[in-house]
């Protein structure tokens, strides 16, 4: 009403004026008759004045205007202080009349501040009557807004969201006893690489987003910003907390995270990899465009409310993976600490896009750093593991001369890790590494280079290096040189099987298992050495024992090794094949020579074993079971 | 004194120091003195904080407010620093894992574990004191209006309810406010509400504060814990690592101790008992001084349930309570004295959020620099303990 304005002219000019219009009623009382001129500007005075009386008029009429458009909006907005129900449970038309009187009140406000304070009595007691009533809406509109993010919450079906996983590599700390078989293939994991944005899910119904934006509106409008912030962020903040306890994810101090026994800690572990990735790229990512739907209006609002909200799970998370970087670096550690490494990593460009506003720079630098001591105990670990391999000890010798668990251990343990190569070859690429068998440009295939080639590569080789050192070591606490070969072969042998059976082969290279099919050789011939050179040596004719002595003698020593050696195990059936096969080869035909020469001698009373039956008996050697001669083979002979 | 002044002068110490150590490697005598420094610097710091002027309500320097509890870990992570320099430089590592260090080192390092978890529950608190300050800031952007009426009091009023319970919150039941059932019922259909909205009325525009630390964490029991195996050297430990281990500690304690005691924190009760620190030592005369201080607010404040000592939160509580029964007693229009006085308390309100705004997320990343500071010398004593062992003969 631009009328209004000119209404409040200066007190100074407005003393003029009146001054002027006494004088000229002074004038006019003193003369009867008017000159034309006078009679004129009279006139033009006298239409201005009626017009300026419209103008009084108008603003009357606006005021009444204005105060029943107050009253309307206030009859709407007091009716639903005394209704126990809830305004947008009361169906659309209610809501959006309700916004509507909200909208009124304001712009009543608008049109009122407009006027002039000096200006006393009625628009100013519209105003705080106006105010009053805005404030009895905002209240109620904030607690709409409450109940509408309470009833429409939605939780999604975690089931639903199906990342890839990786199955659980089991081992025991203490190198006792791993069996092949719960080495799950890890093969499955998640080498797909980054998904794409596409696991936002609606946190709250969608149908309800304008509800909440035209409530977010008309606050703000309002001037009731803080007010929307503070009940938003307080709602979204618990229902975050909600989530995180869907996920199991239990808050922990460090002091308790760090007195966790193992096996807890573990799980704990495994469910802050599986709560990190969900609340960060679903949860959150969804709650960052959810802010948006709602605030994206209203400048930095939205970024705001999504930091207010997050943070101290974030905060709460990123201080789990602090407490675990903590230490120490056990071997075991290893695939928890390559699994969380890997999350965070993985989760990398998630949080840039939720935190990338240069006010949330410092929830970046958290968890860059995160990142990196994360990365540093898995090399800390992975390092730990060489060391232990190389320290541990036993003061006995394994028995049977079988594989031993730490064998066992070590190549599972390896072979897991080769699932984790690309990390690994990132994290381990500046520590040095002592190579016993570097691999050269001989090798056929691209892949096979580049793998072998990898620190990855090289620390593999440094491992089963280690292993073979701390093999050998243990091999020499058997009294028998010749079951040191036995445990060997069975050893490296069971080493070669998981290089070759596996993606190890590409880390190790051809060369690696040509070499150690070579030492298998080796030994298989120092054992044959080692036991039968001497027992054959017994057949040959010296020129001083006689014959039935010799055949004694070798019996003897033959019931002897098979008594011994029948124990012993070759759990691998080719190898324990391969191995009696060549044993046959130098034992028999040495023994068919022997009867062929001495069958004239009469020898047959002194013969013990046919050399059908010797052969049939090598074939009990190494089966782990205890069998003396006479029990075993003497049942299917004559005697 | 410029919180970097601390560090400043403390580098330039250490660079004379290093050549020192170098040229006097061994030397019995240089260990003594260090040991000197380090006790004359503690000492000096905390007598820096205790001397700051305590009567000039606006210099926001006073006793317990923002500024001065950020002074506050800036001498934590002074004395951190040397410590440290003095533990780890030019020594020989085999030292370390001997006894008595050894068992003593071992301690120390529990103390820094519940000196992190404090931390985060101290992080947590500036958190909820940040949601105080939006809460203020709205009844400043009522009250400021002029002139006053009733809609803008009401508002302030609303807003006053649940600043109120949240600087009154008492730890020890969690949310429970002598407040509290004053900013509940402001939700109106409290009583008369039917099913469909039960908890309505539970709801004001305070934020519950979500649960940083866990469950059944205790910052009095971390405090008490922190400070069980705490005990004076003595003979001939007095003169070796031992001290500056005890010395260390003790700060460490009582600075975790001020915090808790000024920032809202989960479970305090118990607070008041104080860990008992040797008059005898010059170096924790003012640490005495200021402990006693703070223990005496602190008995007040259990009497009459408060988030926390921190100075801001006092003096809001102090106006909240003043502008609460102004809002009560409101009656269009108001005496223009009456609006003078209301006036000047939110003008103050206002300059409390003000000192909030430029002081708490500083305070915040501060905390977050010692947590990450104690974290890596943990790192770096748990290493002097391996490598001193491994680098011992294997018998």
């Amino acid at each position: 009403m631009p009328g209004c304005q000119s209404m409040t002219t200066t007190y100074e000019g407005e003393q003029h004026v009146i001054a002027a219009a006494q004088h000229i009623l002074k004038v006019l009382g003193e003369n009867k008759s008017l000159t034309d001129d006078f009679r004129r500007v009279l006139t033009e005075l006298d239409s201005h004045l009626s017009a300026m009386t419209i103008i009084t008029e108008s603003k009357r009429r606006g005021f009444a205007e204005v105060e029943e458009q107050l009253k309307c909006a206030e009859r709407k907005v007091t009716r639903w202080e005394s209704n126990p129900s809830l305004i947008w449970d009361s169906g659309p038309t209610e809501a959006s009349e309700y916004i509507q009187a909200v909208n009124e009140i304001h712009t009543v406000m608008e049109t009122l501040g407009g006027l002039s304070m000096n200006d006393h009595g009625r628009p100013k007691e519209l105003a705080f009557r106006a105010q009053c009533v805005q404030q009895i809406a905002m209240s109620r509109l904030e607690e709409e807004l409450y109940h509408i993010l309470v009833q429409h919450k939605q939780s999604f079906e975690l089931k639903n969201i199906s990342f890839p996983s990786r199955v659980d590599f089991v081992y025991d700390e203490s190198f006792v006893s791993v069996e092949d078989e719960i080495i799950n293939d890890t093969s499955q994991r998640d080498n797909s690489g980054r998904e794409s944005n596409e696991y936002t899910v609606d946190l709250i119904d969608p149908l309800l987003i304008p509800d909440i934006k035209s409530i977010a509106s008309v606050m703000f409008a309002s001037g009731y910003d803080r007010e929307f912030c503070e009940a938003f962020i307080g709602n979204r903040k618990d229902a975050l907390d909600e989530h995180l306890s869907n996920l199991e994810i239990q808050k922990l101090s460090i002091d308790d995270v760090l007195k966790l026994e193992w096996d807890a800690l573990s799980c704990e572990i495994k469910k802050w990899v599986w709560a990190v990735k969900i609340i960060i790229r679903v949860y959150l990512a969804s709650e960052k465009r959810f802010c948006n739907q709602i605030l994206g209006d209203f400048g930095s609002h939205d970024s705001y409310c999504f930091v207010e909200i997050s943070r101290a799970s974030i905060f709460y998370l990123l201080n789990f993976g602090e407490a675990i970087a903590m230490g120490p670096y056990n071997p075991e550690k290893l695939f928890r600490f390559l699994d969380m490494y890997e999350v965070l990593a993985d989760l990398h460009l998630d949080m840039e896009g939720l935190f990338s506003e240069v006010a949330n720079a410092f929830v970046m630098s958290e968890f860059h750093d995160l990142l990196r001591r994360l990365g540093d105990s898995a090399s800390a670990a992975f390092l730990n593991f060489r060391n232990a391999i190389a320290l541990d000890s036993s003061m006995h010798p394994f028995p049977r001369g079988e594989i031993h668990h730490l064998t066992r251990y070590v190549m599972n343990y390896i072979k897991t890790l080769t699932a984790y190569c690309d990390t690994l070859n990132v994290l381990l690429k500046d520590q040095d590494v002592d190579d016993p068998n570097p691999v050269f440009e001989t090798d056929n295939g691209q892949d096979i280079c580049t793998s072998a080639f990898s620190p990855l590569g090289c620390h593999l080789r440094s491992i089963t290096s280690a292993l073979e050192a701390n093999l050998i070591r243990r091999s020499k606490l058997y009294k028998d040189g010749s079951l040191e070969h036995i445990f060997l072969m069975n050893n490296i042998h069971y080493m070669v099987q998981k290089v070759k059976g596996s993606e190890l082969r590409l880390f190790f290279g051809d060369e690696w298992i040509r070499k150690h099919n070579g030492k298998l050789q080796q030994h298989a011939t120092s054992y044959e050495r080692a036991t039968w050179s001497f027992v054959v040596s017994l057949l040959r004719d010296d020129g001083r024992t006689s014959l039935k002595e010799r055949c004694r003698r070798f019996s003897n020593a033959f019931d002897d090794v098979y008594k011994i050696q029948t124990r012993w195990r070759i759990p691998d059936l080719h190898l324990r094949e391969d191995l009696q096969i060549s044993t046959s080869q130098k034992v028999i035909p040495a023994y068919r020579a022997f009867l062929g020469i001495n069958s004239r001698n009469g020898s047959d009373k002194y013969i013990k074993y046919t050399s059908d039956d010797m052969e049939k008996m090598l074939l009990d050697l190494f089966a782990g079971s205890s069998m003396s001669p006479r029990n075993s083979r003497s049942n299917s002979h004559k005697w | 004194m410029p919180a970097t002044e601390h560090q400043q002068s403390f580098l330039g110490r250490i660079s004379i120091r290093r050549n020192q150590v170098t040229a006097m490697d061994g030397n019995h005598e240089q260990e003594l003195e260090d040991l000197e420094l380090f006790q004359r610097h503690t000492g000096d710091r905390f007598a820096d904080l205790l001397s700051l002027p305590d009567d000039s309500p606006f210099s926001g320097e006073t006793f317990l407010s923002i500024s001065w509890l950020r002074k506050l870990v800036d001498v934590l992570l002074c004395c951190e620093a040397e410590f440290k320099a003095l533990l780890i430089m030019g020594r020989d590592p085999s030292q370390i894992p001997k006894p008595p260090l050894d068992r003593l080192l071992i301690d120390f390092m529990e103390r820094t574990v519940k000196v992190l978890d404090i931390c985060n529950a101290v992080s947590g608190g500036v958190d909820s004191i940040r949601q105080c300050q939006k809460l203020a800031e709205i009844v400043v952007s009522a009250l400021e209006q002029k002139p006053i009426g009733d809609g803008q009091v009401r508002r302030a009023r609303k807003a006053l309810g649940a600043l109120m319970s949240a600087l009154t919150t008492d730890d020890k039941e969690n949310n429970h406010s002598r407040y509290a059932e004053r900013t509940w019922s402001f939700g109106r259909r409290g009583s008369n509400s039917g099913g469909n909205h039960k908890d309505r009325a539970t709801h004001g525009s305070f934020r519950s504060s979500s649960m940083v630390v866990a469950k059944n964490w205790s910052a009095a029991k971390q405090i008490q814990s922190m400070c069980s195996n705490l005990t004076v050297p003595r003979g001939g430990e007095s003169t070796g690592l031992a001290q500056p281990v005890y010395i260390m500690s003790t700060v460490m304690v009582f600075v975790m101790w001020a915090l808790v005691a000024a920032i809202p924190c989960q479970e305090r009760s118990g607070l008041s008992t104080h860990f008992q620190i040797p008059k005898q030592f010059g170096w924790a005369h003012s640490i005495i001084g200021m402990q006693e201080k703070i223990g005496e607010e602190w008995k007040k404040k259990e009497k009459k349930g408060s988030a926390g000592l921190l100075e801001e939160m006092q003096k809001m509580e102090k106006l909240g309570q003043s502008l609460i029964e102004f809002a009560d007693g409101f009656q269009f229009p108001a005496e223009a004295e009456k609006l003078e006085e209301v006036a000047a308390q939110v003008a103050e309100l206002a300059e409390i959020c003000q000192r909030m705004e430029e002081g708490l997320i500083p305070l915040q990343q501060q905390i977050r620099e010692l947590f990450h500071r104690i974290v890596r010398s943990r790192t770096e004593i748990l290493d002097l303990l391996d490598n001193g062992k491994a680098s011992q003969p294997i018998i």
